[in-house]
């Protein structure tokens, strides 16, 4: 029953000498597939890693190909599965080639030399890995990214099933670091078992079918990227705000940090400010004011609006409205009161038409010293007319009331940062 | 160069401060050259060769180039095996006390500084210097107490030739064969040790299996170089490195060419000793032109990290 699986782990536990690391972990890797370990650092990754390889005795059940992998003499472990590590040292000046054909060592007789065939398994493993100019040069004299795609070829050429990766990446510039993935897909495509871990989470959200988060040395996540790389569960196990979205380039979820708070203003509490926006004029904004220990809202928003979504993504209250249709009475209300409980409102300039033209007008009735606007660079408002000039006016008369206005983010930040809470009450 | 190694053995047989080139005639001669000086250019090479090969293992397996087998005490520990048994028994079981030293030596530098399987360069090369000294100091000890067997013991420790018998010769023969043998079939377990255990064990070796292997054979060799010919440093140290700088780092051709070279080198120095320095102690050849070498080898290790 077990058969299917390549590595089948059941309540395993492992760790060095009495410091358990490892603990009761069930997993299993199925051929074909290309998993990812993530978790913070010291979570026990890399030693779940080589708990799998043998390198780390462990108690619990551990499967290879539906064997424990305790049956294996090592010799049949190094033709069941390759290992690579994040480095290596480096004390003997080996040749690329000298160090890549040890992969065909599991498969050869120490009283045997090694065939003609073994030398070309591994050239075609230096190939893959774009390492095949570097054969004949002294490992020493290579760089650390050169040096992990050489460790990549090596366990190539060993030409297992499985596959294990620590960090593949860790040293590889962007365009190598696709290469090797790409590779791994490609490898998971015709069968191999491949698992690796990541520090990158893109990365691994890009690459792989499936992750697994480990916290504590305890799986705390099992799925696919969008399952598992959720901001929610991002907090819990690396502390970490992140915003999450599905990549419009590559259909793959991706996460972005967001940088966390770092202290409060004088009054101990973060400044209260709205921000009103729309048709996407204020995800970038809003993304920029995120880290800066704030308490945003946003105002009145279609639920098709872009910045509707970054609302969502980044956990700002706002006013949802439904999208084409005049805004209702009650939300208009609603919005007001928001804007009554501002210390600042940053009017991020958005084309304005005849439906939410009420939202500007609304602006009009509360105190223009709170209000900044800001006008994207080499812009006029009347660009961003199109409710026949009067959103234009609507703009002009905050500025002429005493709104002040910037062009710039850091316009923004000098005009938010002088006020403090309750100066307005 | 098996050819230059027999042409040394052949040269240097017939080399001596009692004269120079083939012998002319006589029973005199003939005893010199077959009696004294065949069996200690034998053993000679036999010691060299077993040292040497036991450096490069022991470098393989640390994974530091550093490593030989004085440095990490294994010599020290046969010097004092082999002072135990001159002052306690006489002058008996001297190999085997040498080699129950030698073994004890290495087993105390690798569970203080292999602590779970992690070596570090420091800590490999301090444990050894202080096993080193610890073991020196007991033989300090013994030499204070021993009275008339001061003398022995200086042998051992300043390492020679001059008693070199026909059996000594055969005895480090049938332990550089066997261990010899064992280190040059394990060839590629060191290659992949050198690069660390757990990589080993990656790439299909038994580990510990050859851990335990290479530490045993390496072993073998030095306690029996050091219970023939006392403690002679840098052959194991020096000699892998001007191997791996001819024939490059590969495992499986630095074991056997190790077994040339380090012979060679030893026999050199020994006819050097005997014919120009009134048979001055080898060990203090040896060290004289090791540890210039050494240096530079610090040096260039500093210049290429």
């Amino acid at each position: 029953m077990n058969d299917k699986y390549s590595i089948h782990a059941q309540n395993l536990h492992a760790g060095y000498g009495t410091i358990e690391i490892v603990k009761s972990v069930s997993c299993t890797f199925a051929p074909g597939t290309f998993t990812g370990i993530i978790g913070p650092n010291g979570s026990g990754k890399t030693t779940l890693l080589r708990t799998f390889s043998r390198v780390i005795p462990a108690s619990g059940i551990l499967l290879l190909d539906g064997k424990p992998v305790s049956d294996y003499t090592p010799a049949e472990l190094g033709m069941a599965l390759g290992f690579v590590p994040q480095d290596e040292g480096r004390p003997f000046p080996y040749t690329v080639m000298q160090v890549v054909l040890m992969a065909r060592y599991a498969r050869t007789s120490r009283f045997a030399a090694l065939v003609p065939e073994d030398y070309a398994r591994c050239h075609r493993a230096l190939a893959d890995t774009g390492v095949s100019h570097l054969a004949d040069r002294s490992i020493r004299t290579l760089s650390g990214g050169e040096w992990q795609r050489v460790l990549i070829a090596r366990s190539l050429a060993q030409d297992t099933k499985v596959l294990l990766l620590d960090e593949p990446t860790s040293h590889l510039d962007l365009s190598h670091q696709s290469d090797i993935l790409t590779l791994m897909r490609r490898l998971a495509g015709s069968g191999s078992t491949i698992v690796g871990v990541f520090h990158d989470l893109n990365l691994a959200a890009l690459y792989c079918d499936r992750l697994i988060m480990i916290q504590h040395g305890e799986l705390v996540a099992d799925g696919t990227p969008a399952q598992v790389l959720t901001p929610k569960k991002i907090r819990e196990v690396y502390g970490a705000d992140v915003v999450t979205s599905c990549h419009p380039a590559t259909g793959r979820t991706f996460l972005m940090p967001i940088k966390t708070a770092n202290g409060t203003n004088s009054a101990g509490k973060p400044l209260n400010v709205q921000v009103i926006s729309g048709g996407g004029s204020g995800s970038d904004l809003l993304h920029f004011l995120s880290g800066k220990c704030l308490s945003l809202s946003l105002g009145i928003l279609a639920t098709t609006d872009t910045d509707y979504l970054t609302a969502q993504a980044l956990d700002i209250p706002c006013v949802p409205v439904l999208p084409f249709s005049p805004i209702p009475a009650h939300a208009l209300e609603k919005f007001k009161r928001m804007l009554s409980r501002a210390d600042r409102i940053i009017l991020s300039v958005h084309p304005v038409g005849t439906g939410n033209l009420p939202v500007i007008g609304a602006l009009s009735e509360v105190d223009p010293a709170r209000i900044i606007i800001h006008l994207p660079e080499g812009r006029d408002f009347s660009s961003y007319d199109y409710a026949k000039g009067a959103a234009a006016a609507a703009f002009e008369n905050l500025c002429a009331a005493g709104a002040q206005c910037t062009t710039s983010y850091d316009g923004i930040l000098q005009h938010l940062y002088p006020v403090t809470p309750g100066t307005n009450e | 160069m098996i050819a230059a190694a027999v042409l040394t053995i052949v040269l240097c047989t017939f080399t001596g401060p009692a004269g120079f080139g083939i012998p002319s005639a006589g029973q005199g001669a003939a005893d010199i050259v077959g009696g004294i000086r065949l069996p200690r250019v034998l053993a000679a090479f036999f010691v060299g060769a077993s040292l040497a090969v036991a450096g490069a293992a022991m470098q393989a397996l640390f994974k530091n180039p550093m490593a030989d087998p004085y440095i990490l005490g294994t010599s020290s520990g046969g010097a004092l095996g082999a002072s135990l048994a001159i002052v306690f028994l006489g002058g008996f079981f001297v190999p085997i006390f040498a080699w129950i030293g030698a073994v004890v030596a290495i087993l105390i530098v690798w569970s203080i500084a292999g602590r779970r399987g992690v070596i570090s360069v420091e800590t490999l090369l301090l444990t050894g210097i202080a096993v080193s000294f610890f073991f020196s100091a007991i033989v300090s000890f013994l030499i204070a107490i021993a009275g008339q067997n001061v003398h022995q013991i200086i042998f051992w420790l300043m390492g020679g030739f001059w008693n070199a018998s026909p059996s000594d010769a055969i005895l480090s023969a049938c332990i550089l064969v066997p261990a010899g043998a064992l280190l040059f079939f394990m060839g590629r377990d060191l290659n992949a040790l050198s690069l660390g255990e757990e990589t080993a064990a990656h790439l299909g070796i038994d580990a510990t299996r050859a851990r335990w292997a290479v530490l045993g054979g390496s072993t073998l060799l030095v306690a029996g170089a050091v219970s023939i010919a006392g403690c002679i440093g840098f052959i194991g140290l020096v000699t892998p490195h001007i191997v791996r700088m001819l024939m490059g780092p590969d495992n499986r051709v630095v074991i056997p060419a190790c077994i040339l070279a380090g012979g060679m080198l030893l026999v050199i120095s020994d006819t050097l000793a005997r014919t120009f320095f009134s048979d001055l102690p080898v060990g203090i050849i040896t060290a004289f032109i090791g540890a210039p070498f050494f240096i530079w080898l610090i040096h260039q290790r500093g210049m290429a990290t």
